[in-house]
């Protein structure tokens, strides 16, 4: 990212999200961006997994320019390139936790017997083969998490992103999807970027960003003192 | 596309009672126009059968009759009429298109009944016909329809003399009695006046027609009448005419004016001792649909032999036909767009609420990569499923209603009936009404769904997974 500027408009009011952010991530790391509730950590995730886009500056990823992609150019690159965890895990609760696996490869045109050979490798990575044809609201807060996990990497991506993966399961669980994480991270060989406040998740960072009002207040190699 | 499909399959089944109402409402809108369409084609039908029984699919005119000739028939007579019905019946494409090819000759004159103490005359049009021609067409029902029309009275070729008179002319003429018409009575008697001769002393000596008292005794117990119209060549003329019953005819003015005739007893008081004529050479057609290629063969067939006749199709000498099936399909446009209007607004409203639920799964989906069109498209099928669903089950409802309503023993008296026949509703085999009306809703239900489908599309993903 160089100089990104991030200002969203509330009603009359421009309200400043980034305010120059330069940083660089390092590819196949796990890297965490920590801060304060509305310190601009979700933003910065937004603008690194191409889901939003910088008010100025700019943010490059697998060489890519993010502002030279017009919409559905940003979609084919985002489906190629980017995987996502969010924080309320965003299963499609109509399709099972197979299905949920599958879609994404489906994304990206992948053709039906390697499709079922990497979704089935995907479950049993996470430990879900026993689980594969449940809906959602069948599964546990820690198994929809698995599902999400094998989601966001089922199709290879270059970099994981991760919204406070940790926050809506409890510590014994949440310990379980950050070693979940960690393995396949060091399986895969793909660069993760969360945004937390756990201390768990933050343990097992390789490098970790601090934002504080929009700015980067510093940057440190492992996990923060 | 299979994925596509079973997303909206289960998401249609996600909220089963909104989505039921959804396709009940469309269902609703289905049944309406089907039922509403199978009555009108069974109006449609019945209406046609009337009139190709009456007055064929095509009738030929000399040039200028059909706006003219009414008021002079003489003048605007085919004189050679049995060279042209020969040449119609014998052509090689109408040939075995035909069911009937028969002469006519309309007229207009003054009826009279002076027999006994009865004095009564009216302005009347007749038709003079070939009996068995017209017993023939009579009896043409391509579609099967039930009429609610009384079978007319038997004529007989071999009797020129006898005929009918419309219902309401009969009860005009003082015939109610003798022709024992239902719910008619004789006419108060008449205040004393001089005696009345039969007919009127300065006609008296037209009466070419004579049947003598052979002719009275022949037709024993038929009242007589007196017809009175110009010849040709402009000169009164009379013939006498035994009324073997009265017919109703559907319509007032046709019920108080309209008698039926023998051809040759027409041509005699039309053409006197002059050549016959006839004013139409009527054609029945054995199917409707062929209507247009016998048209076509006929105007070829009048201009390579130099006749100066031209054909008018049935809607053409039935206007009130063509009427009816105008009000009927207007009827019928008007319910269309008003379903049309139900089925988009509820569409609209199911999809929208749809939209606003899922908000966050169309931020997670286009995250994951699903391009704004993706996002389009998976709203649209779910509406074009939701309407194609209740559109189904409307068609399947509207037959089960047709079914019932045809066995339920209803009957109504149509437009130019006489009498009430069953109450029908035409929908089996009526494949374009059924395909249209479910292609129809179908369509306007997948339009209805493009409304928030488009405003799904546009959200930012940002705020699409903000969404609460």
């Amino acid at each position: 990212m160089r100089g990104v500027v991030k200002t969203y408009r509330a009603g009359a009011v421009d309200v400043p999200a980034l305010k120059g952010i330069t940083l660089d991530i390092e590819p196949a790391s796990f890297t965490v961006v920590i801060g304060p509730s509305g310190s601009g950590k979700t933003t910065l995730l937004n603008l690194v997994g191409a889901i939003d886009v910088p008010s100025a500056g700019t943010v490059e990823l697998c060489g890519q320019d993010l502002g030279s992609l017009a919409d559905d150019a940003l979609s084919a690159f985002r489906a190629r390139h980017v995987g996502f965890v969010f924080q309320g895990f965003s299963l499609l609760p109509v399709l099972s936790a197979y299905e949920n696996v599958e879609y994404p490869l489906l994304l990206v045109g992948m053709g039906a017997a390697e499709r079922r050979e990497r979704t089935l490798a995907m479950l049993e990575a996470v430990g879900l083969s026993d689980q594969r044809d449940r809906r959602p609201n069948e599964l546990s807060g820690g198994q929809k998490q698995r599902v999400a996990v094998a989601r966001a990497l089922v199709k290879e991506p270059d970099v994981v992103l991760a919204d406070e993966p940790t926050a809506n399961l409890d510590t014994q669980t949440g310990a379980a999807i950050i070693e979940l994480m960690h393995d396949v991270q060091a399986k895969f060989n793909t660069t993760f970027v969360f945004s937390t406040h756990d201390p768990q998740l933050m343990s097992h960072s390789d490098r970790t960003f601090s934002v504080r009002d929009g700015r980067l207040l510093s940057q440190t190699a492992g996990a923060p003192s | 596309m299979t994925m596509l499909l079973k997303i909206a399959w289960r998401n249609i089944l996600r909220n089963r009672r909104r989505s039921a109402v959804t396709a009940l409402a469309v269902a609703a809108g289905a049944q309406a126009l089907l039922l509403f369409g199978g009555f009108q084609a069974n109006i449609f039908t019945g209406l046609e059968t009337g009139a190709v029984q009456r007055s064929g699919h095509l009738a030929a005119f000399r040039e200028g009759y059909f706006l003219y000739g009414a008021g002079n028939p003489s003048v605007y007579g085919i004189d050679d009429y049995r060279e042209v019905i020969e040449r119609i019946a014998h052509d090689e494409v109408l040939a075995p298109l035909l069911n009937v090819v028969t002469p006519t000759l309309a007229l207009v004159g003054i009826a009279g009944n002076y027999a006994g103490a009865t004095s009564a005359a009216k302005t009347f049009l007749g038709t003079g016909f070939i009996p068995s021609d017209r017993v023939r067409m009579r009896q043409w029902n391509e579609h099967g329809v039930v009429l609610a029309t009384a079978g007319e009275p038997p004529l007989k070729d071999g009797d020129p003399a006898i005929g009918f008179v419309g219902l309401g002319l009969g009860r005009i003429l003082g015939l109610c009695g003798q022709l024992k018409i239902a719910d008619c009575r004789q006419p108060p008697a008449l205040p004393e006046r001089p005696a009345v001769n039969a007919p009127a002393e300065d006609v008296a000596g037209l009466q070419e027609a004579s049947f003598g008292s052979d002719g009275e005794r022949a037709h024993d117990g038929m009242p007589r009448l007196d017809l009175l119209a110009a010849t040709a060549a402009g000169a009164p003329n009379v013939v006498s005419l035994f009324v073997a019953a009265a017919h109703p005819q559907g319509v007032k003015e046709l019920d108080e004016n309209v008698i039926g005739m023998h051809l040759s007893l027409a041509q005699q008081l039309v053409y006197g001792r002059g050549k016959p004529a006839v004013t139409g050479i009527t054609v029945q057609l054995h199917r409707t649909r062929d209507l247009e290629k016998a048209r076509a063969r006929l105007a070829s067939l009048f201009r390579q032999q130099g006749w100066k006749l031209e054909v008018r199709d049935f809607g053409e000498l039935n206007p009130f036909y063509v009427q009816v099936k105008q009000m009927f399909g207007s009827m019928f446009l008007f319910i269309a767009v008003i379903m049309g209007v139900i089925v988009l607004f509820t569409i609209v409203n199911t999809m929208t609420m749809a939209v606003l639920e899922r908000t966050i799964e169309i931020g997670t989906t286009r995250a994951l990569g699903v391009q704004r069109a993706g996002i389009r498209r998976q709203f649209v099928v779910e509406g074009a499923l939701l309407g194609a669903l209740g559109a189904s089950a409307g068609v399947v409802v509207a037959a089960l209603a047709a079914f019932a309503l045809n066995h339920a023993g209803l009957s109504w008296t149509p437009p130019a009936n006489s009498q009430p026949v069953p109450f029908r509703v035409d929908l089996w085999g009526r494949t374009a009404l059924i395909a249209a009306t479910w292609t129809a809703l179908t369509l306007i239900a997948t339009l209805a769904a493009r409304v928030p489908a488009n405003r799904a599309a546009k959200l930012q993903i940002v705020d699409a997974l903000r969404h609460v």
